[in-house]
């Protein structure tokens, strides 16, 4: 299991740069998620860390070896491909042994290579040894498909292939595990039970592992750190919460969770608090910057709808419901207030009295959750 | 040198090994014959690179070169007589050809012509029959002593109903037997063009003869120029049907190359004859890309449309008696060759006096050996088209190499009696003195051949998804191990779909087993040109058919295959 570290990496492909300055360290054994929307480029990235793409500049290393010049086929990285890449022509058995043929073929004589391929071709013809035969077993009992080893691939369900397609990337125990979209293709219900499986043997494992999302929920879930891209540069590196409570621009604030965002001006600062004006709205902050046009960033859970006998808020407006959600635990409303639209969730208990569109009612913010970037 | 060394890997050393292949058993040759063209002796062009003293013969030769050949071309009588009338017999053969099949595809196509299923399975007679035996045909209903002339004579005709051994009789065989290679794509364009122009014209009060003449006809014609070409081409390339049939006061290109080259030796003639052979199919393959290319307006609407068939009694009726009289020709031609392969004596009389399985038998004692020949050598091509167009397939799909692409159609344009001199004066020397041997043979073959199989793979290897091979590579294997375990059996039934076309063309293959074969390696082909020229039609007749049958089963287990596909 080894370190990943990119340094200054940069792609273009025929003039087009769809990769520039990226720099990432991922320690051993840790479980980073790339996150981004789709064209934002961490596919290229992961690629370019599996050896498909060559980088344009920059450095890759692997377990503190620059491995830019390695082959693909020479790096050890396992990879979960989106699409699952199972061979169509082998059982799930021979799938999985395939790691363990090249092994093979490399290192026996002229006439056992003949047999290896052989076998490679047609697995009824040629026997697997005893520690193959094992060691294939064991990865699939591990990923629970242990009684589907004769099967075909396409003869089993979604998940089960994904799974074929990671006991295949771990029975080769790469230094690196690589995931591209792995849930992606999978219904509601089977992505929840994967990300527990995956996190699980991860950590398990303590395998170095790095996958690609455009699911926010999925990266902040499973990762212990994310990574933020967008148009081929990464804005961003936390843990889930870090990125959650001190996004470092409206985007991420936006993209990870759902964030109120609005415009508006520091006119002054008091005693660690700034005094923001929005359109006809003062909004007061705990949180300090350096100029003086600021994004607002106020999450919906931080805005707290109040009923007439509650304690007093440093920010305090008024408004009325537009349209309320009912979403099983909370209940979201969007509330105009003055010329703006908020979201506001607040949890629900039964017995709750759900407020109804053209309600007047008063919201509260305290100045910690308001956050200025 | 880093980027060299890069490509030093297993698939690359493949790699280049395919650019050798056919850069030196392709290319070379090809230059080859335009070279000697001008020094009118062979030149060794493999020799000169190991051996000066070959290599300053060369440059003798080389110093030598003139162009009496291409004022040859204007100045002999031959060259010019052969050159035009190749060109004026191609023409007649294509513009006949459009003509038969504009009533017939539109029967198909359009109309409930009676025997349609019938009609349309009949066709593909043709294109089983290899021409020289369809030559060999005409010859026995036509000939002297042939059943058709007995009829034409004892209806009261004088002499011969049709001379087999003339221009007009060459016309007529590639008339009747190249007509479906026009016919099918002529039925899609009738199926394809838009039926709603036509009923807007017959809305505007025109007739609907008139509505065929000016709106359904028009609509059709791109898509018949660019047919007219293909059997222009196909004609041109013939070589089955001329060596036959053309009698030694008619000269066509492909007859002179060939007797120059085999009954003269005349290197310089020969190769100025494949110079302009090649010439002539390069500029109509051109012409023919330009125009299936340029003018499309056959689908001029992307919506479905349900074309409704024109069911007037007169017109299918009278369609359906034209369409039948087109494919009763072929038919009784092959008809006429069992017959005699079963006939003890077939004098001039309308059947023979007796049957006997004994022509058959002779043939499976004596003749056993060019059927495992034709076999042998298939096989041989077959396997040696595989590896070659498996790997040509990966490097056109994923590596996007066009020069490999470009190279694999030069086959089709090539007319096979001028590759079939190409390589005969290319490997006529040491080191390489290949000429005669089976393997120049099945290299010919399978060369020629390989369009079909790269077609045939390329389709297979774009279906296959690249990350199947990505996914092999990152478990550690090699590109080319990668290759060779997931990707081949992944290709195995575009290969194998791909084989059976291979095989059956080389089996039917004419020109290059009669130039190349050697007699220890004669093929059914060859056997049968030799019979013929022998006349001895009984024997010849007896392995037609085996052919035939040989390749009508291969044909079947393709169809069967195609259909498992599906």
């Amino acid at each position: 299991m080894g370190a990943v570290v990119i340094e200054q990496l940069t792609k273009d492909f025929s003039g087009v740069t769809v990769l520039q300055n990226i720099e990432l360290d991922i320690k051993e054994g840790e479980f980073f998620a790339l996150l981004g929307p789709s064209g934002c480029g961490k596919t290229t990235t992961m690629r370019c860390i599996a050896g498909f793409e060559q980088p344009t500049t920059g450095k890759i290393k692997i377990g503190g070896k620059v491995v830019n010049e390695v082959e693909p086929n020479k790096r050890n990285c396992g990879m979960v491909f989106q699409s699952y890449a199972l061979f169509p022509h082998m059982n799930v058995f021979d799938n999985v042994a395939y790691s363990l043929n090249i092994k093979q073929l490399k290192a026996s004589n002229p006439i056992k290579k003949i047999g290896v391929y052989t076998r490679m071709l047609n697995s009824k013809l040629v026997k697997y040894s005893k520690a193959i035969e094992d060691k294939v077993m064991n990865i699939l009992e591990y990923v629970e498909l242990a009684d589907h080893a004769t099967k075909l691939t396409s003869e089993l369900s979604g998940g089960q292939q994904q799974r074929v397609a990671l006991a295949r990337a771990l029975v080769m125990e790469p230094e690196v595990l690589l995931m591209d979209e792995p849930l992606s293709n999978l219904d509601q219900k089977l992505r929840h039970t994967m990300r527990n499986t995956i996190r699980k043997i991860q950590q398990e494992l303590k395998i170095t592992t790095i996958f690609v999302t455009h699911d926010q929920e999925e990266a902040m879930s499973m990762a212990d750190r994310v990574a933020v891209m967008k148009d081929g540069e990464i804005l961003q590196i936390g843990t889930p919460t870090d990125l959650y409570s001190n996004p470092q621009t409206p985007f991420i604030a936006d993209f990870v969770g759902t964030s109120n965002i609005l415009s508006g001006n520091i006119i002054r600062k008091e005693n660690g608090i700034s005094f923001v004006e929005v359109g006809d709205q003062q909004v007061k902050s705990t949180s300090d910057v350096d100029k003086k046009d600021v994004q607002i960033v106020i999450r919906p859970e931080s805005i707290i709808v109040l009923d007439k006998n509650s304690q007093d808020y440093d920010n305090y407006f008024e408004g009325e419901v537009k349209l309320s959600t009912y979403l099983g635990s909370i209940v979201r409303y969007d509330i105009t207030v003055g010329e703006y639209n908020l979201v506001a969730d607040t949890t629900y208990e039964s017995g709750n009295n759900i407020l109804q569109e053209g309600a007047k009612v008063k919201l509260g913010v305290s100045p910690e959750r308001v956050l200025l970037i | 040198m880093k980027r060299f060394k890069k490509s030093l890997t297993g698939i690359g050393i493949v790699k280049f090994l395919i650019y050798l292949f056919f850069i030196m058993f392709l290319i070379i040759p090809l230059i080859s014959v335009f070279l000697v063209s001008f020094t009118d002796e062979p030149i060794n062009l493999f020799g000169s690179l190991i051996s000066l003293d070959t290599l300053q013969t060369t440059i003798a030769q080389f110093k030598s070169s003139t162009l009496d050949n291409f004022r040859a071309v204007f100045s002999n009588s031959n060259y010019l007589d052969a050159l035009l009338n190749s060109l004026f017999l191609s023409f007649i053969v294509s513009i006949v050809v459009l003509l038969i099949c504009v009533p017939i595809s539109y029967g198909i196509a359009r109309t409930k012509m009676p025997f349609k299923k019938t009609i349309s399975a009949l066709c593909t007679i043709p294109l089983i029959v290899p021409t020289f035996i369809s030559g060999y045909a005409f010859i026995i209903m036509f000939g002297r002593s042939g059943w058709a002339t007995y009829i034409y004579q004892s209806m009261g005709g004088d002499g011969l109903l049709l001379d087999p051994y003339s221009f007009t009789g060459i016309a007529i065989v590639q008339i009747f037997f190249f007509f479906p290679y026009a016919l099918w794509p002529m039925v899609a364009a009738f199926k394809i063009s838009d039926v709603s122009l036509e009923e807007a014209s017959r809305n505007m009060g025109a007739k609907s003869w008139l509505t065929f003449i000016t709106v359904t006809f028009p609509l059709v014609i791109p898509g018949m120029l660019s047919t007219a070409l293909v059997i222009f081409a196909v004609s041109f390339s013939d070589f089955g049907t001329p060596i036959i049939l053309a009698p030694t006061d008619l000269n066509l290109l492909v007859v002179s190359a060939y007797r120059e080259i085999s009954g003269f030796f005349n290197w310089g003639g020969a190769a100025i004859l494949t110079v302009i052979m090649i010439a002539v199919a390069g500029f109509v393959f051109w012409l023919q890309h330009l125009f299936s290319k340029g003018k499309n307006y056959d689908s001029v609407s992307g919506k479905p449309k349900q074309v409704k068939l024109n069911d007037n009694k007169l017109l299918t009726v009278s369609l359906s008696v034209f369409s039948g009289l087109v494919v009763l020709v072929p038919l009784l031609a092959m008809i006429t060759v069992f017959i005699q392969s079963i006939a003890t004596t077939w004098g001039k009389d309308p059947l023979p006096t007796g049957y006997t399985l004994a022509h058959y038998k002779t043939i499976f004692t004596s003749s056993l050996g060019n059927i495992q020949n034709s076999v042998v050598l298939a096989l041989g091509a077959l396997i040696l088209s595989i590896i070659v167009a498996t790997f040509v397939s990966y490097f056109v799909v994923r590596q996007k190499s066009s020069t490999l692409d470009f190279m694999t159609t030069i086959p089709l344009i090539v007319p096979g009696i001028a590759f079939g001199i190409a390589l005969i004066q290319t490997f006529n020397a040491a080191p390489l003195q290949l000429t005669g041997t089976a393997v120049i043979l099945i290299i010919a073959y399978s060369i020629r051949r390989l369009p079909y199989m790269v077609r045939s793979t390329v389709g297979t290897m774009r279906s296959i998804k690249a990350d199947i091979e990505e996914a092999a590579v990152n478990l550690g294997a090699s590109t080319l191990t990668a290759a060779i375990t997931i990707i081949g059996p992944l290709m195995l039934p575009g290969i194998a779909a791909g084989s059976i076309l291979v095989f059956i063309t080389v089996i039917k293959e004419t020109s290059i087993s009669i130039l190349m074969a050697p007699a220890e390696w004669a093929p059914m082909s060859l056997a049968i040109f030799q019979n013929i020229l022998r006349a001895e039609y009984y024997s010849a007749a007896a392995m037609s058919i085996i052919l035939v049958v040989l390749v009508l089963v291969l044909q079947g287990i393709a169809n069967w295959f195609t259909r498992k596909q599906s």
